[in-house]
Formats: structure tokens, sequence, C-alpha cells
């Protein structure tokens, strides 16, 4: 839609620089007479406004371009040579439409339209010259000068307009001062051009050849266009101020070129260095976009050889990495693996003094695997990369025959081999924070299966408080326990650590579940449920994994709860305020697959009583460390449990939580850790003994 | 924060293996390359001394599960040795008494070694 308006609007001004020179011409054809005062000031009104508009137009024209100055002169001089063949061969048709005797046009339409088109052609033609000079002027200027053009343009109406006196000889002086001072502007405002600094050195010598020519043709045309020759009188005729304008725009051009012909001399010299300096920092520009945009290290590296080759105008580059001790080529560019192979090792093998980290030079003149090249290469440029002090790799550039490296080339190789470290090391440092954002994912994985393995609520009882209470650590630990309500009264319970963190342990817990899901429906001893557990896991199981469990199954009916324990931790009996651990000796599932396993394992066989209260946890709570890296430790554990014993399931495991977030709050949290809380609440009503009262529990150690 | 290391010395045909530190689960590869390098050179009589074991945790002790079924195939032993109570205790838990012999101390499993090779050699 934009550029819509914008063609609209250049339409616009086409269409009124159209309109107005249609005017013109039906002015000049019906209405114009040279002996009308008013009629000549009216056609010099005209011949400004078209001159006036055409600019305008093409300025809005040139806006939408690149300028591109060396164009634009060229586009000057073929303007000029064309006016110059116009000037040179126009005599002919024009004295046919000439009337000497009288000094003017025949009247007759198409004389009149001859001349008009005639004279048209040189307005356009400086029209588009003064705008060339425009935008050379405005070119690459760094202050506000449109202050300078314009009052130099004000005197270039006043001059033109001062061609109106030509019948008046007493005041030709305003005429000619205005002229004078016009002049004089020009002078001035030609003095700097600011744009010559910019172009590469090739062009800054054709524009040397281009403005002598030129400014020859400024020179002539303005001559040719002037004094008595036929086409000046004809362009009087049409119009004095385009005459005088005319001259005026040729004396510009001629000063104009002139000066630009001594300054591009003068820039020669410096061209050279200036063109180097521009590349460099173009490249610069490139690679700190490509440090930021790209990432991948070897469109890095080998665009970083790329552009040192051109940089410090190289044959050939390389990089080398450190590859454990040894120096490996990579990225090579202009040079064939084999070349560059016998170089580094010529480089690095050879006890070399002269390897610094430093930028170095080198040179084969000696070397005896010379004829094994396939190019003649001479010199060698070597510049370290380095990252956080530690040397990574060089950057190596090779020129053939002749060709030095000299102070500018050392200084290049080291800025390009300064930014190619950085941009190694960052583009290390991003894969390394990919590689932590897919851990992350990966445990935010194994996490979700956890949650979703772990129960989502405590079974409600009638004559047991379940309370459990799991947080897991950043690293998933791989913690599992679960509930089994059983028909038709009993209550089966599972408590496991995977040995690992990760996904990994997320993916043998998914499988432990399994397991004592199918397994508590179909035996009841928790020690066989242990023994078959362990046969299913020798099949799936890596020999370094093994898990650690304890299942125990409780009778509702019979008050007895039977348990066994394959390397967890113990359980924990509370029963008048006293903690004993209930530890039926057991070898960790999957460490042992013979029948050591099944023989150490043990069953116990407790009878329950009232306000019993079974803890089952993992090491997350034992091993819970505060910045010392103490353990909370089982010491602490059994007292806080001890003091909270007559509290209900819920309200212990809440105490034991706070002590432990409590004592480890200055340290981060490194493993799971998961509570269980079973509180036995025998009806009473029905059991007229005190049971609570028989103060050692019956542990009956089954072995079998 | 975890620093691990481990040092061998040989005693002959023995090699003890000190550790030192917290031997977790991203400290176990350092274990793991300690057994692979002394298998890989036929090293198969090897004491574990814990004496600056600080912590050692479930992936650690799969370490020595990792190795124990090659080295046993090839009439070696891992024999621990110098445990605190503390890492015992996470050792005992787990049954590895069952599975491993423990010692109080570097020398006494050294000499079982020797015992069983004086008893081969007869």
């Amino acid at each position: 839609m934009k550029l819509n308006a914008g063609s609209i609007k250049n339409n616009l001004k086409f269409q009124s620089f159209m309109g107005i020179t249609i005017l013109f011409l039906i002015y000049k054809v019906f209405i114009y007479s040279p002996d009308s005062w008013i009629l000549l000031i009216f056609n010099g009104l005209l011949t400004a406004l078209t001159i006036f508009s055409l600019i305008i137009y093409l300025i809005e024209f040139s806006r939408s371009r690149k300028i591109n100055p060396l164009a634009l002169v060229i586009n000057v001089g073929i303007l000029n040579a064309v006016l110059f063949f116009l000037f040179t061969y126009s005599d002919s048709i024009l004295s046919g439409l000439y009337n000497i005797s009288t000094g003017r046009i025949n009247q007759n339409i198409f004389d009149n339209l001859v001349s008009f088109f005639y004279s048209f052609i040189i307005l356009v033609s400086i029209s588009v010259i003064f705008m060339v000079f425009r935008e050379l002027y405005f070119l690459k200027k760094k202050k506000s000068v449109s202050l300078y053009f314009n009052t130099m343009l004000v005197f270039f109406v006043l001059a033109s307009f001062g061609a109106l006196l030509k019948d008046i000889p007493d005041l030709h002086y305003i005429r000619d001062t205005f002229f004078i001072i016009s002049v004089v502007l020009i002078t001035v405002n030609s003095l700097k051009i600011s744009w010559i600094a910019f172009i590469v050195k090739k062009d800054k010598i054709s524009l040397l050849a281009l403005s002598i020519v030129i400014s020859v043709l400024f020179v002539a045309n303005l001559i040719n266009g002037s004094g008595n020759k036929l086409s000046d009188k004809v362009v009087i005729q049409f119009s004095p101020v385009l005459s005088q304008f005319f001259k005026i725009i040729m004396t510009y051009g001629a000063f104009y070129f002139t000066i630009l012909f001594f300054t591009t001399l003068f820039h020669i010299p410096t061209a050279e260095a200036f063109d180097r300096k521009a590349q460099e920092v173009s490249f610069l520009q490139y690679f700190s976009k490509l440090i930021t945009q790209s990432m991948d290290f070897k469109e890095l590296t080998e665009s970083l050889t790329e552009i040192s080759a051109k940089v410090c105008n190289a044959h050939a580059a390389w990089l080398v990495w450190k590859d454990g001790e040894e120096f490996k080529a990579i990225a090579n560019k202009n040079i064939g693996f084999y070349d560059s192979n016998i170089l580094t090792k010529f480089i690095f093998e050879s006890k070399n003094p002269k390897i610094s980290d430093q930028t170095f030079f080198l040179n084969l003149n000696r070397f005896s695997n010379k004829p094994q090249l396939s190019d003649n290469y001479i010199h060698i440029a070597v510049s370290p990369l380095k990252a956080h002090n530690e040397l990574k790799g060089y950057l190596i550039a090779v020129k053939k025959d002749d060709f030095i490296f000299d102070d500018e080339d050392k200084d290049a190789m080291t800025t390009f081999s300064d930014y190619a470290s950085l941009a190694i090391e960052n583009s290390r440092l991003l894969e390394e924070s990919i590689e932590k954002e897919r851990l992350e994912k990966e445990l935010d994985v194994a996490r979700e299966i956890q949650r979703k393995i772990l129960p989502s609520h405590n079974p409600k009882l009638e004559k047991l408080q379940i309370s459990s209470v799991f947080i897991p650590a950043f690293e998933v630990g791989g913690d599992y326990y679960d509930f089994f309500e059983l028909y038709p009264n009993k209550f089966g319970f599972v408590i496991a650590d995977v040995s690992g963190k990760g996904i990994s342990a997320a993916f043998i817990m998914a499988e432990i579940k399994g397991i004592f899901e199918s397994l508590s429906k179909t035996m009841e001893s928790p020690r066989n449920i242990l023994i078959k557990a362990n046969e299913i896991l020798k099949r799936t199981l890596d020999r370094k994994n093994f898990v650690s469990a304890a299942y125990g199954l409780i009778d509702l009916a019979e008050d007895t709860l039977s348990i066994a324990r394959a390397g967890h931790c113990p359980v924990i009996l509370i029963r008048n305020n006293e903690a004993q651990q209930i530890r039926p000796s057991g070898i960790g599932l999957g460490l042992d697959y013979s029948e050591n396993f099944n023989e150490s394992l043990e069953e116990m066989n407790i009878k329950l009583e009232n306000n019993d209260i079974l803890v089952l946890y993992t090491d997350g709570i034992t091993e819970a460390k505060n910045s010392a890296l103490e353990d909370f430790g089982s010491k602490n554990f059994e007292s806080v449990l001890l003091e909270n014993s007559d509290e209900e399931a819920d309200e212990i495991s809440k105490e034991v939580m706070n002590k432990v977030a409590l004592f480890s709050q200055d340290n981060s949290q490194h493993d799971d850790i998961t509570l269980v809380i079973l509180k036995w609440k025998q009806n009473l009503k029905n059991n007229g003994v005190k049971e609570w009262q028989n103060s050692a529990p019956q542990l009956n150690p089954q072995v079998t | 924060m975890a620093e691990f290391s481990t040092s061998v010395k040989s005693s002959g045909d023995i090699n003890i293996i000190y550790l030192k530190g917290y031997l977790d689960a991203h400290t176990a590869p350092i274990l793991e390359n300690t057994f692979s390098g002394l298998i890989e050179k036929g090293d198969y009589s090897l004491v574990v001394n814990f004496k600056d074991l600080n912590y050692i945790s479930s992936a650690g002790l799969g370490v020595f599960m990792a190795f124990i079924e090659k080295i046993r195939e090839n009439k070696g032993d891992i024999k621990l040795s110098t445990m605190s109570d503390k890492v015992f205790n996470i050792f005992d838990l787990l049954g590895f008494p069952l599975l491993y012999e423990i010692f109080k101390t570097e020398d006494e499993a050294i000499n079982k070694f020797k015992e069983i090779n004086k008893l081969e050699n007869q």
C-alpha cells in the first residue's frame, strides 16, 4: 500500500510537469511574442516553473533508488556528450527556422514547434544535470549544508531572471553581478567533495578519467552553447532565462568536475589503505552479526577462514583445532586437506621456536617437503585462538609466490582470531545451555512420570490412619511408595528407592510399580512378593542398578503385620513412647539373583497394638543435609517421631517435614524425600485388654 | 559441590583403590573409569579403601555391582575395607555384607587375598 501511495504521488508530480509543459507549449505557439514585456516575463516564469516541476519530479524519482556517485557522474557525462553533439551538429537544422536578419524564429507553427522541442531537450538535460549536482552535493555530508546550497540556488534564479534585462544595457550589471556571485558560490560549494573518500580505489581511478573528460565537455558546451552560435540564439529566443540558467549550470559543471578531478587525484594514494580499512570494518560488522545469529560451529569457522583470507589478501586460510594433543585442520578455504595437513605438521610438529601466543610469521623457503605441496606457498601467518586464556587452536593463512604478510595483515589476523575465539566460545556455551535445557526437559518428564506413578490420595481405612508426604528432588531420585487395598480384609503397602537419578530411575520406578501392583494381588507373603520381584527384575535391570524396597501386609481382621525388607531403610515402629527399628534381613532387589537373595530374606510378623505407629521412609529424610553437610540422621528423626507420637498421623508427618526443612534450609535437596506414616487405631470397645500395656512388641523373625 | 577422587596403589598382584570425598550419581563415572582401567590391565584382585570417603549414594554402590561379575569370573574379587560407621551402615542396609567381604583394615583385606593365593599355589 505504501508503495502504491508513493507511485501515485510520483505520478502526480509527473502529471503536473507534463501539464505545465503543455501549457508552456500552447503559450509558446499561440500567445507568446518577444515584443511584449509582460509576455516575456511570463515566458521566464513558465520556464522556471517547468524546470522546477521537472526537478521536483526527478528528486522524487531518484529518492527511491540507492545513490551510486559513480553512476551519477556517468549520467552527467552522457548528457554532456549528447549536448555536445547537439550543439555541434544542430546548426544546419536550426538555420532553416531562424531568420538571421530579424534575429527571430520564423513565425510559423512548425518552426515554432521545432525550436520548442530543441530548447526543451536542453531544458530537460540541464535539469537532470542540476539534479545530479544536488544529489552529489548532499551525498555523505555530515552537517546540515542545505543553507549554502539554497543560497546558491537563489542566486542561480536571480542571475537567470537577470537575463530578461538583456535589452537594457544599463542594467546588465545586475545580471552580471548575480552571475558572478553565483560563480563564487559555485566555487565555494564545489570545494568540499566528501563522498570521494568512500568509494573504492578502482572507482576512484575511473572517476579520475571521467572527471577530466566531463569538465572538458562542460567547458566545450559552455563555449558551444553560448556566444553567437545559432543554438544559443534559438535558446535565447525561446527563453533568455533558460539560456542564462544553462550557462550557470555549465559553469557549475566545469568548476565542479575540475575540482573533482583534483580531489580524486589527491585521494588516489590513500585509496588502498582506505579500502582495506573499510573492508575490515565491514567484515567485522558481518562477523559480529554472525556471532550473534549463527551458533553453528562449522558455519562460523568457515566464514572466519574465508574472511581472514580476504582481509589479509592471503591465498588460502584454515583453522587448526586442538583435539587432545593433536592439531586438526578444519574449515579449509582455497586449500586441500592434503596441503593443509603437511603445513600444519610443519608448523607444529617441528618444535618450532617461533610458536607463541601472538600472531607470528613463517616462511617455507627451507621446508624440505615443499615439492609435495600443490601450490607455491611461501609465507605463512599463524594466529592463536584462545578462550578463557586457554589455547584452543590457531588461525593460519598462507600466501603464494612473492606475496608477503605485512604488519597490517598481522593486525588483521590478530583482530580476527580474537573475534573468532569469542565466537567459538559463544557457540560452545550455547551448545552447553541447550544440553542443559534438554536435561531439564528430560527431568520434567521424569518428574511427571513419578507424579503419575505415586498414589494420588491416601486410602481411608477404619482402623488405620494413613499419611504420606513426597517431595521430589530436582533430579528425580526414584522414590516410590504405594498402597494396596486387598480383598477382603488386607492392606498392603510398599516403599522403594531406585538407585540412580533422572529419567532412567523414573522408568525403573514405573516397572517396579507394575511388579508390585500385580504381585500384591496374586501373593500375600511379603517375602514371596520380594523374591518374585527380584526374579522379574533380573530380566530387565542393568547390572549397576538396584532397588531397595520394603513390603508389608496388614491383616485388618487379625491386627497383624507381616513385613519383609530388601535392602531398604528399616521401618520404625513407635510403641509406648519407644522407637524400634524393624529390620528383617534382606539384600536389595537386583543386587543378587542367586539363592543367596532368597535365603537371606526374612519376614517378620508383628501383632499390632492400639496407637502403634509405623514409619516408612527413604534415605532422603535421614540424609537431608544442612550447610555443614551433616546428616539429619536417624536420631533426630526418631526423636521428632517420639515427641509427636500422640498426634494424628497427618500431624506427625507435618512435624517431621517441618523439622527436616528447618534443618536443611541452607542446603538444597539432593534426593527425593518420602515419608509414610501408618497409625493403628484399634477399636478398644471390642477389646477389654489394654494391649498397649504389653510393652515389648512381638517380633517373630521367620527365616525360611 | 561434590568432590570425589580415587587413587590406586599396587601391592604385588593386589591393587588398592583409595576413595576420597563424595561418591554419588555425578562422581560415580570417576570410579567406573578407575575400575575399567584396572580390569583392562588384567588386575582382578582389588581392595577398596573407604577411609576418606564421606558419602556414598545408591549410584555409587551401583558401580561395585557393575564390575563384580566380570572380576569374579576372572577369579578375582573386590574386597572392601576401612569403612566409617556411616558408610558401613549404608552398605549394611542394602545387604552388601552378604555380597562382599568387608574388612576393618586394608591389611586384613590384603591378607585375605594372600591366603587365597597361597591355597591356590599349594
